[in-house]
């Protein structure tokens, strides 16, 4: 068994990247063209929403078709076609490689889209949860610059996503809705889509303006006092909101224009994740966590610890703004309540789940919470002792988290992972 | 050569990726049972809320079981609840919203109950053009400019001048007082609401005291302080029961002598039971009163109590109204043709079209919004700790 | 003035509330270093098991078969509640807790999160959603002293309250244990070399901090009596900022940073419109700590801090 277990994955580690997004481009393919057939043939009442699991808890007597229907469309597809082609898309991969990293990138990213959309094509159920997935990526990336690469112990973010939230919904409402609140809209509606980064732009720098609040006393304390610093940022934020009548306070402010499509918000965490891996490979990164092991050291050695650390909190505040602008255009509707403690356990433990000081991490965490909330829906109740059971069991067996400390290198990730030139 | 057919396959595919899908919508699904969903707040802030939901939902349920289905047009279809819960966020009940509505295919959604779920929730269900129909949010903005939102309960700008009325005919008073939760919309907006009609009764500044707390605070004392100071005649105060007990008792502790009054939200068995002797006398607007109910009303209450061992809740009674109302839009409706689509804008006309509906939290009228035009009845907590029916205030014009 | 004197009546009650949570959260603060996010969960335990107790002991006594008056079943409640819930604290550690001891402290601290979120949850699995009212074991009985009104229970509150601070104050000054506890905070990785137990003393620093829990849970069932699961929550952050606030191992230092945050509440919603009591009174904090950036009784901030 164990033998058989290293070939195939041996036989499956000389795959590219490049491989696999085409395995799973062939895998949603399929489902679009004989998803609904062989879901019915199955037995199953529809396509399994969430690769099955939401069925197989809702009616047990479903698992043997749920799983096989997995199986069919997902598993063996994606298996096949990535062992079989794994010399062609080897080649493919390394004729990109040659050409600049850029166009490279982008073809990654245009497979990863075009999966991510037929995948979500099938149901807009999947297509919420997408990108609720995708925002909750964004704000983890940035909570992480804070809590992983710098070492606070940051409670601020909710908060930070509220100021963002509001800023850039204020300026879309007011600019391109007729609404009872702001009156009528300012400029036409038909230009609202490319002023929508704008809004978020905005909103991000609301974000950032709030984050000097918890930067400006950082400076001469931290860990454990700037985590309640940043504990009560969040509840002064929360309590503005409520007093502030012009957003109605917390009846919450909805009627956001309906800009946050798929490709909008995969964009945005494209560039998010992009912006932030950078941040922290570059000399900002490193003095992050110079910062982090030991600040007198770091002071000693030339790093401008100040600097450091408000940039720091300006930047991951910033991202955390863009995230909440998105966040209230994805659900049309914002309110003060939404960004209390909930939100801030619910942030923190994607951060610590996924791994610290790791982009790959908060991406892992961000996700499997995101799922594991809407595969678990059909426990009720339960699934509220199950999700912290799950996240203790990491946290004792991998205490920094799943995949921690580990940098995202984008060359390593999209090199073809066999010589061309040795045949099969 | 085998370059040249990876690209054409790669191109394929995108333009499949691309393509407008053509799965799921408007495919023709058979009818065999009736989907209704329930977006209730099982977790969270107000579990009790969701429970209520849920048994009522439940009751409701097995009557038509009894029943044999629900009777469309001659035929009978079995129903089937999807009960969800929304975690009492409002994130939570757009995904909620969306999943039965495109997942689920429901063909009705009840709920969700509170209004900071029920104004977002309402947007997801009128752009996929589901009917919803909510059971206790207040807040206009849910059913407002949504052609497919209705709700059972009444509006807050219709209770908050009938408490300042009803306070003003019956006491006399002309100076109140009013404590409410500054985090929490239902409260908020109607302790603003009823200062609006005060103040319009007995000009500005006759609200001496407007004094908020935020929720999940235990000790108002500071706040009951300031009221009591105040010389206000009377206090108001619109809050959820478990506060009301904590309210009361601290407001007597220091000192508080007049009459305390609040609004629907006090309308729970536990009210009494958590609050004890100092809740007996006081004043509450609700929709019904359970104490000396009759007819269907006190048919429901004898068996939800029976069946759950508590008297239910009014979320409780406005749930089984609205399910009510969807049973009779559905009705009304004549046949399902099986066209989920179809079937959902049908059942939107016909909940549209349903003009006058007796139900057991009162009789109403439908306006233009999906709104209820109803009678709110005044409540007050007998010596024994029964909601015994005072009076009863209907909308004018 | 009386006003005045009503507000210190009410911040006092309020405050000693804050205080208690805010030692029990201390004590393994300081010992561990450790944020412990299911303490105000393991208050609403207590609070649950208080009202568990008083409830067996209410029917034992209307039963005739032993003769209590009801403040003797109130101290028995708080002493089997205290009993109790200490347990539940040491099951926290072992399962939580004492696997992540040398992980970094962030972990541990989402762990603590975590156990709080299930004692929540199977809280409201367990009992249903109806909110339970804890039965009044003593009678209320309001006193007028010239204009300000004080109850029975806020005089009985206020004094248990800085009874037990000053209990567990001599217990950490005065004892063996106490010493070893100190000893601990000051270096936690030598005083094992020096023969100290460590396991059984952590363990014993979690009872203690859970029982201190429970008598705030049941303090907090007789002054406001409507018990629900997510009761903790609030008080166990705010409980977080008092014990961080008042410093790293001093007791005292965490009762006079609770009673400084419920005075803030209380007196922010005197002065000012109550509608920004969060506002104002977090942002006092937030000043407090730019200028005072280690609390009262902090140490200065310096590099060792284990992160």
């Amino acid at each position: 068994m164990r033998a058989w277990i290293r070939t195939s994955t041996s036989a499956f580690s000389q795959v590219p990247l490049l491989g696999w997004l085409f395995g799973a481009l062939i895998a949603v393919a399929l489902e679009h063209l004989v998803g609904t057939p062989l879901a019915l043939a199955l037995g199953l009442p529809k396509i399994p929403v969430l690769f099955g699991f939401v069925i197989m808890l809702k009616k047990p007597i479903l698992i043997p078709s749920a799983i096989l229907y997995v199986l069919c469309i997902y598993v063996v597809p994606i298996g096949v076609t990535t062992r079989l082609s794994i010399s062609r898309t080897n080649r493919l991969a390394a004729e990109l490689f040659r050409s600049p990293i850029v166009i490279s990138v982008a073809v990654h990213l245009a497979l990863l889209y075009a999966i991510l959309h037929m995948w979500a094509g099938i149901n807009d159920y999947r297509l919420l949860v997408l990108k609720l997935t995708l925002i909750a990526i964004m704000v983890t990336l940035s909570l992480n610059v804070i809590n992983g690469y710098m070492g606070e112990f940051s409670c601020s973010h909710p908060g930070f996503m509220a100021l963002g939230a509001y800023g850039a919904s204020v300026f879309t409402v007011v600019l391109f809705v007729d609404d009872r609140l702001f009156g009528a809209a300012i400029l036409p509606p038909a230009l609202g889509p490319f002023m929508f980064p704008i809004a978020l732009i905005l909103g991000g720098l609301v974000a950032s303006l709030g984050a000097l609040a918890v930067a400006i006393p950082s400076f001469r304390t931290r860990g454990d006092y700037l985590a309640i610093i940043s504990l009560a940022f969040m509840f002064i934020v929360k309590s503005l909101i409520e007093n502030l009548e012009f957003v109605r306070g917390p009846r919450g402010l909805s009627g956001q224009p309906d800009w946050a499509n798929l490709p909008t918000v995969f964009l945005w965490t494209v560039i998010c994740v992009w912006i932030i891996n950078n941040f922290v490979r570059c000399t900002m990164g490193k003095a992050l966590n110079a910062v982090r092991d030991n600040e007198m050291a770091a002071e000693a050695m030339t790093v401008n610890t100040r600097r450091t650390k408000i940039v720091a909190f300006l930047f991951s505040a910033f991202w955390a703004g863009v995230a909440g602008g998105l966040f209230a255009h994805v659900l049309g509707y914002v309110n003060p309540g939404t960004f209390g403690i909930q939100k801030l356990a619910e942030v923190l433990a994607m951060v610590y789940f996924g791994g610290l000081n790791s982009v790959y991490g908060a991406v892992v965490g961000a996700v499997s919470i995101s799922l594991l909330g809407e595969v678990l829906r059909p426990l009720e109740i339960f699934k509220w002792i199950i999700i912290p059971l799950l996240l203790i069991l990491v946290m004792i067996f991998r205490p920094t988290g799943l995949i921690a400390f580990k940098e995202l290198n984008v060359t390593n990730l999209v090199k073809p992972k066999q010589n061309p030139d040795e045949e099969m | 050569m085998r370059k040249g057919f990876l690209c054409g396959v790669y191109v394929l595919l995108v333009i499949i990726a691309f393509s407008p899908s053509g799965c799921g919508n408007g495919e023709t699904i058979k009818i065999g049972t009736i989907k209704i969903g329930i977006n209730a707040p099982l977790t969270g802030d107000i579990p009790k809320v969701g429970e209520g939901t849920k048994f009522a939902a439940q009751m409701w349920l097995e009557d038509i079981q009894a029943a044999g289905g629900l009777e469309v047009g001659g035929k009978k279809y079995p129903v089937e609840l999807a009960i969800e819960d929304n975690e009492s966020k409002a994130e939570s009940a757009v995904k909620v919203n969306t999943k039965m509505i495109t997942e689920d295919e429901v063909l009705v959604i009840v709920g969700p109950q509170a209004s900071k779920q029920a104004v977002p929730a309402g947007g997801i269900a009128n752009k996929y053009k589901t009917p919803m129909i909510s059971p206790w949010s207040t807040n206009p903005d849910t059913t407002k400019d949504r052609p497919y939102v209705f709700r059972t309960p009444f509006l807050d700008p219709f209770q908050g001048p009938v408490l300042a009325n009803f306070i003003t005919e019956e006491f006399k008073f002309t100076k109140s007082a009013v404590l409410y939760d500054v985090a929490s919309d239902y409260p908020k907006g109607l302790a603003e609401f009823f200062k609006k009609a005060w103040e319009n009764l007995h000009g500005p500044g006759s609200v001496v005291a407007f004094e908020s707390f935020t929720t999940k605070d235990a000790d108002f004392s500071s706040q009951l302080t300031k009221i009591t100071n105040s010389g206000a005649q009377v206090l108001f105060t619109p809050q959820y029961y478990n506060e009301v007990a904590l309210i009361v008792q601290q407001a007597h502790q220091l000192g508080w002598k007049e009459p305390i009054v609040g609004s629907d939200s006090w309308g729970s068995a536990e009210t009494v039971q958590l609050c004890g002797k100092d809740c007996y006398g006081l004043f509450f607007s609700t929709h019904y009163a359970a104490a000396g109910a009759t007819g269907a009303t006190k048919e429901f209450i004898d068996r939800y109590k029976a069946k759950f061992g508590y008297v239910p809740d009014d979320v409780a009674a406005l749930t089984w109204d609205s399910l009510r109302i969807v049973q009779k839009a559905i009705q009304d409706t004549g046949e399902l043709t099986g066209d989920l689509k179809k079937d959902r804008n049908r059942v939107r006309d016909a909940m549209g079209r349903i003009e006058k509906f007796k139900g057991i939290t009162g009789e109403m009228t439908f306006t233009e919004e999906g709104d209820p035009i109803k009678c709110a009845v005044i409540v007050r907590i007998s010596d024994a700790g029964e909601f015994e029916f005072y009076k009863s205030v209907c909308p004018t014009g | 003035m009386t006003f005045f004197f009503q507000n210190l009546v009410n911040a006092l009650q309020w405050g000693s509330f804050y205080a208690l949570v805010a030692v029990g959260y201390s004590m393994v603060y300081s010992i561990l270093m450790l944020f412990n996010f299911a303490h105000g969960d393991i208050f609403m335990v207590g609070a649950y098991i208080g009202f568990g107790v008083s409830t067996a002991l209410i029917a034992l006594a209307s039963s005739g078969a032993v003769v209590m008056p009801n403040w003797l079943i109130l101290v028995l409640t708080i002493l089997f509640s205290m009993f109790l819930t200490s347990f539940v604290g040491m099951i926290v550690e072992r399962v939580g807790y004492r696997p992540l001891r040398d992980a970094p402290r962030a972990s541990a601290a989402i762990t603590g999160l975590m156990i709080g979120i299930i004692l929540q949850t199977s809280t409201l699995a367990l009992l249903g959603a109806r909110r339970i009212s804890f039965p009044s074991l003593i009678e209320t009985t309001t006193y007028n002293v010239g204009g300000v009104f004080v109850t029975n229970k806020k005089i009985m509150i206020v004094l248990v309250s800085l009874l037990l601070a000053l209990a567990l104050h001599q217990f950490v000054r005065r004892t063996k244990w106490g010493m070893a506890m100190r000893a601990m905070a000051f270096d936690y990785a030598t005083v094992p070399l020096m023969g100290v137990p460590l396991n059984t003393m952590v363990a014993v620093t979690f009872a203690i901090g859970s029982a201190l829990a429970a008598a705030a849970g049941i303090l907090f069932g007789v002054a406001y009596p409507v018990l629900d699961p997510y009761m903790g929550i609030l008080i166990g952050w705010k409980a977080f900022v008092a014990a961080i606030l008042g410093g790293r191992g001093s007791v005292m230092g965490a009762t006079l940073a609770g009673f400084l945050l419920g005075f803030t509440e209380i007196f922010v919603v005197m002065i000012f419109p109550s509608t920004l009591r969060d506002l104002i009174a977090y942002s006092i904090i937030l000043l407090i700590l730019t200028f005072r950036p280690h609390g009262f009784f902090g140490e200065p901030y310096s590099a060792r801090l284990r992160l």
